[in-house]
């Protein structure tokens, strides 16, 4: 009798297994572990277990002489020498291996060899028929599989790092491809398994059997190289499969009938998928009166099995909805409901055992439903009580005068749900149509926590309102409230319904946002949740355009100062808020501001990874998969993210604005240093392009106006700004795009003029205002206010000639001739100290020499002398070396 | 025998170099055909010494060739020349070599090597320094330099460390040496001459007296801002060397005394002292930076100032005859 089943659903109580089966299970387990290490080469652990291996086998030798040679210690064996004949045979291979692996693959080598000679027969059997061997070995897999649960995870993990890599897993392919072919019908089966998975959601008794097959699957990563070889005749290979499949299904039942019934009860179980539901009624003995007591205790029961091996989870969830069913039934009242709803709903969440891995859209909706189930109940019966701190044994769930005590949180449960629900978004590729559908669920979220947010408000404490708070902040800050956007515009609903409409739709976001924020900053206690309201607020507030606000918040806050001590997560929360602040700015026409805000995240070069929209290719050795796991789970879901090339536009244009006038007034200045690297990068860029087309990218775009504005010719730049590819591109993604577009225009007129005067005011003695303020289109008291203001700031070297309105230039820039002469000046000052350096040297030989603690009181002088102006040249030798001679004098 | 006449041993000093005009002219013209910009053209020169003076009589171009002419061999074409010339009864005796310069920038590692090879080989070789930007400014700039007896020694020891030019005793100054000129005519062509000069017109000669200065004098302090910080780069790697050295020495000593103070202990102890190991190999000196190149720089930065100075000054004088000049017609 193979298949001693843990899935016995009337008794969860341990189940002695044959000893067989202990045995048999003790020889897989080992196999499986031989069988990773041959994957990843890894010798010396192939030795080790290979030895286990031996030990066990002699363990079992009673059984094995009553039941044959099992049919999986062959193939392995078989296996095991081909192997490492094989790898034997790759001397380029040998060399690389380490030491150690290198011995153990010859010790092991010639162990099997001699092993190998007391199972001859059976392994030229083996060779000549792999398949049959094989299914018979997938047999006993299976039988021992449902104990080997705890692979599960392991295999999980196996599978999504090979999705990762599969190039390497390629590379692999070779080695592990003799194994797939001995296995060709194991690897059918693993489709096969990898199907039911595909068609999971059809059934909740096929997930069962998955899970069953996943434990067969001695490696579920065959399933992806195969996947990954025939990935292109996918849908080909599936219909035959099928085909394959009901074949072999015959066959195994053939097999099964001769094997014994034992087995076939448990083939029939996974295979007919017979439903669970009929096992039902069984859950109570026929006639037992069904109470709370009974209910409580079945509750325990199966309770008891989470979490344990062999537990079949989908089965719990049935389990537990059968009971609520009977408990409602019954009568038996609300508190025990509410027990029971909690816990399906944590059943649900612990259906995925991989954290990384996401909830199947049935799953989901089905704990949306339980959710709001549980709100219901919860919002009519307000006598029921549910908290953490409600210790099991005081909980009243009969129904008496007493109001109901239930120990459980919703609020960490509807919590859950809401990082169930990003897990979802991150995990739906952003441009199909899966992700919109995805997306509609967010209202229902927002649903239950808005729900949740009244009960608790009512109910729950201000430690528990604040977190709830957070949550609803969550999900409204990125939002642009494009309602009151129109009302502030004053622009009203066109009917008379839309009005209704609007007026029933609730307050403003902003509203909403102040009193939960301030509610936050009033009542938390936690540092955490009041960062991340603080940064929500910064962010809405900077969407709106409210930039004062904002950046009131901001500064007030402090969090510049400590945000790097933040976790990651609130840290990509900060990073978002400064993009967006810089954002609002550039719309506001802060220019500077914008490019202050934006100049961390951009100089960097990696804004998508620090907005947590993406990773970055890199090296493998700078991230291991474990980390990218933790990276991925960090990304920001695809409808919240900030346009990266709008973000790099603002910054270039904002860089441009700054920059190209700054170039200009300091041309000549050797110690000129650049106020954006990454704009100055994609100007070098531009100019290395060795023929010099239309602009084509955006970025091209603001390198081809920063030339243009070099020459100060403002129309030009304008064009190359303002086009109809960068409205595409960028400018239409504001939402007052018009307003920003005319603040543009007119900064690119003030700094083109600027530009224009820095470079050209030397070729001019005088200048009329009314001709510059027709050039750059600029009424004339801006282009008076513009050029005090540089005159006043002695960037301009002229003066106003008030009565005939023009400029009149002083002419006392240095010209370029003079300019070099500072510079040479400059560098011969360089020159001079490092000779001065080699000099003091020359001393410190000497001091050193005799008196090696001098050095101590010579460095110091030192340290001052480098403070000192470079004037005193001489002076400070003959100071020095009055101070020398005196030392050493003391010192002797 | 010819040939060394008056250089016995290479005691006797070369007072004067005679160059004959059609030396000049052929330089010239080569570099008009050749050279542009900074690009260097540089050939051989022929004559032979007579007494005290040695006299250039002929020249000839390196020839221009690319890198991917692997074939071509320089060696090959001056012999090959050099017996041609013979052929037709002209001096075929090398004496030297010319080399056309940019803003005077030609004191380089190159020049050395070069120069001292021909010196080594040929006593009286002398490198001529054709400057056709001044040349183009309206006066001739030919130049004749040697390098010193003392660099030569230094040369042909090849020890270019700190304490080797120490105790050389030689600075920027005593690298080459200027050989005066003559520029030495047939009499027919002195006649010609004089001919031709009544003949020019003034304007042949107004580049003389062009007042534009700035150009010149950026390239100039480009070139010597460039030397300026090739020097500092020097500097500071013998800065670090010394560094290094003291605090080796330091550790030298720090060793000494402790192996001191140890086989005193042991003698006192009536043990046998300690072996004395090999100090500098344990402590070996780091690589001394080579200073030839400082040198070098600061005989190039010196070229450059002279240059400047000359340049300025001319023009300064320019500048006030024109005030002059202008005060006068006004």
């Amino acid at each position: 009798s193979n298949g001693t089943k843990m899935r016995n659903i009337e008794d969860t109580k341990r189940v002695v297994r044959s000893a067989k089966d202990k045995r048999f299970e003790e020889l897989t387990n080992i196999i499986k572990t031989i069988r990773n290490a041959m994957k990843i080469r890894d010798m010396s652990k192939c030795l080790e277990e290979f030895e286990q291996l031996y030990r066990a086998f002699l363990k079992s030798k009673t059984i094995v002489d009553k039941e044959g040679v099992p049919q999986f210690y062959i193939r392995l064996l078989a296996d095991l020498e081909d192997y490492l004949n094989q790898l034997w045979e790759d001397k380029e291979g040998k060399k690389k291996m380490n030491k150690n692996n290198a011995k153990a693959l010859s010790t092991l080598r010639q162990k099997i060899r001699k092993y190998n000679k007391d199972f001859e027969t059976e392994i030229v059997s083996y060779k000549e028929n792999p398949e049959q061997s094989a299914e018979e070995e997938e047999k006993d897999d299976i039988g021992s599989a449902s104990s080997s649960k705890s692979d599960d995870d392991e295999d999980v993990t196996a599978k999504s790092l090979m999705k990762k890599k599969p190039q390497e897993e390629e590379k692999k392919a070779p080695e592990a491809s003799k194994f797939l072919k001995g296995a060709a019908d194991e690897e059918s089966e693993s489709e096969e398994d990898e199907e039911s998975e595909d068609w999971g959601s059809d059934s909740v008794d096929s997930g069962g059997e998955s899970e069953d097959n996943e434990g067969a699957a001695a490696s579920l990563a065959v399933v992806f190289l195969k996947k990954y070889v025939y990935g292109d005749k996918q849908p080909e290979r599936k219909k035959d499969d099928r085909r394959k499949r009901h074949k072999k299904m015959e066959q195994v039942d053939e097999e099964a009938d001769e094997e014994g019934e034992g087995e076939e009860g448990g083939w029939e179980k996974v295979k007919g998928g017979v439903p669970l539901v009929k096992e039902k009624p069984k859950m109570f003995a026929k006639g037992t009166e069904i109470n709370n007591a009974v209910v409580i205790k079945k509750l325990n029961e199966i309770l008891q099995a989470r979490g344990k091996k062999g537990t079949d989870r989908s089965a719990q969830i049935e389990l537990f909805h059968a009971l609520a069913g009977i408990s409602n039934e019954n009568n038996l009242g609300e508190g025990i409901l509410v027990k029971i709803k909690f816990n399906i709903i944590a059943s649900l969440y612990d259906y995925n055992t991989n954290l990384a891995a996401f909830m199947k859209a049935e799953m989901w909706k089905k704990c949306l439903e339980c959710i709001d189930e549980l709100l219901d109940i919860l919002f009519e019966n307000s006598n029921i009580f549910i908290g953490e701190n409600i210790a099991e044994d005081s909980e009243n769930l009969a129904i008496s005068d007493q109001p109901f005590r239930v120990r459980g949180c919703i609020l960490t449960l509807v919590e859950r749900m809401d990082e169930e629900f990003t897990k979802i978004m991150q995990n739906t590729d952003p441009h199909s149509q899966e992700y919109v559908d995805n997306l509609k669920d967010e209202g229902r979220v927002c649903g239950i926590i808005d729900r949740l947010l009244q009960y608790l408000e009512s109910k729950g404490s201000t430690e528990e309102v604040c977190r709830v708070y957070l949550r609803r902040i969550m999900h409204t800050y990125y939002k642009f409230d494009y309602k009151a956007h129109r009302r502030s515009l004053g622009l009203q609903g066109e009917t008379k319904s839309e009005q209704d409409q609007e007026e029933s739709e609730g307050e403003d976001s902003a509203i909403i946002m102040d009193r939960l924020c301030k509610f936050i900053y009033a009542k938390d206690r936690t540092d955490r949740i009041r960062t991340c309201a603080i940064l929500c607020h910064i962010y809405h507030h900077a969407l709106h355009s409210r930039w004062y606000q904002a950046r009131d918040l901001m500064l007030m806050s402090h969090l510049q100062d400590n945000i790097q001590h933040a976790d990651p997560p609130v840290q990509i929360l900060y990073n978002r808020t400064m993009v967006q602040l810089g954002i609002c700015a550039f719309r506001q026409g802060m220019i500077k501001d914008a490019h202050n805000a934006l100049l961390d995240i951009q100089s960097s070069g990696r804004a998508k990874e620090l907005l947590g929209q993406g990773l970055l290719m890199r090296n493998m050795q700078e991230r291991n998969a474990e980390q990218e796991k933790i990276e991925k789970r960090r990304q920001v879901p695809f409808h919240m993210h900030i346009n990266l090339e709008l973000l790099e536009c603002v910054y270039l244009v904002s860089a441009m604005l700054l920059e190209i006038p700054y170039m200009a007034a300091h041309e000549f200045d050797a110690r000129r240093r650049m106020i954006s690297k990454q704009f100055h990068h994609q100007l070098r860029v531009g100019e290395r392009q060795p023929l010099l087309g239309p602009p084509e990218s955006m970025r091209e775009h603001v390198v081809a106006a920063s030339k243009a504005m070099k020459m100060g010719d403002w129309r030009t730049c304008h064009s190359f700004i303002i086009n109809e590819k960068m409205n595409s591109k960028v400018w239409d993604l504001f939402p007052e795009t018009q307003r920003v577009r005319e603040m543009l225009v007119r900064k690119i007129q003030e700094e083109s003029l600027r530009t224009y005067l820095f470079t050209y005011s030397s070729v001019y003695d005088s200048i009329s205002m009314a001709t510059l303020s027709e050039m750059f289109e600029l009424e004339l008291p801006t282009v008076h206010s513009i050029i005090s203001k540089m005159i006043i700031n002695e960037e301009l070297m002229a003066s106003l000639d008030q009565p005939t309105q023009t400029v009149v230039m002083h002419r006392t820039e240095p010209t370029s001739l003079q300019n070099m002469t500072l510079q040479l000046a400059e560098k011969l000052g360089g020159l001079v100290e490092n000779n001065e350096r080699v000099f003091d040297l020359k001393q410190g030989v000497y001091g050193g020499y005799f008196n090696r603690d001098q050095r101590g009181g010579y460095q110091q002088k030192q340290g001052y002398q480098r403070g000192d102006q470079k004037g005193g040249y001489q002076q400070r030798q003959n100071y020095q070396r009055g101070g020398y001679r005196n030392q050493n004098q003391s010192s002797y | 025998g010819d040939r060394l006449n008056g250089f016995e041993n290479g005691k006797t000093q070369l007072l004067c170099l005679c160059v004959r005009l059609q030396v000049v002219l052929k330089i010239i013209k080569h570099y008009q055909e050749e050279g542009q910009g900074s690009e260097v053209v540089q050939g051989v020169l022929l004559g032979l010494v007579v007494e005290d003076r040695l006299e250039i009589t002929n020249c000839f171009p390196f020839p221009q060739h690319t890198e991917d002419d692997v074939d071509f061999d320089e060696v090959q074409y001056q012999m090959e020349m050099m017996r041609s010339l013979r052929h037709v009864n002209i001096d075929h005796l090398h004496v030297g070599w010319y080399q056309s310069t940019y803003y005077g920038s030609f004191v380089s590692r190159a020049l050395l090597d070069s120069q001292f090879s021909y010196q080594h080989a040929i006593e009286e070789s002398v490198v001529l320094i054709y400057d056709p930007i001044k040349t183009a400014q309206g006066s001739l700039c030919l130049k004749a330099y040697r390098l010193t007896p003392k660099l030569m020694e230094i040369c042909k020891e090849k020890d270019f460390s700190p304490e080797a030019l120490k105790k050389a005793c030689i600075g920027y100054e005593h690298m080459l040496e200027e050989v005066p000129i003559v520029i030495k005519n047939s009499h027919l062509i002195n006649v010609l001459l004089l001919d031709l000069q009544e003949k020019s017109t003034v304007a042949d000669k107004h580049e003389l007296l062009n007042l534009s200065s700035s150009n010149h004098l950026e390239k100039s302090l480009q070139l010597l801002m460039d030397r300026v910080d090739g020097m500092s780069q020097e500097i500071v790697k013998y800065n670090t060397y010394c560094r290094n050295l003291t605090k080796q020495q330091q550790q030298k000593q720090q060793y000494l005394q402790r192996r001191q103070q140890e086989n005193t202990q042991r003698q006192s102890r009536g043990e046998p002292p300690l072996p004395e190991e090999d100090i500098n190999k344990m402590f070996k000196p780091p690589q001394a930076p080579p200073r030839m190149d400082t040198l070098l720089i600061a005989g190039q930065v010196n070229n450059y100032c002279q240059n400047i100075k000359a340049f300025t000054s001319q023009n300064l004088g320019k500048l006030f005859m024109a005030e002059a000049l202008q005060g006068h017609s006004s």
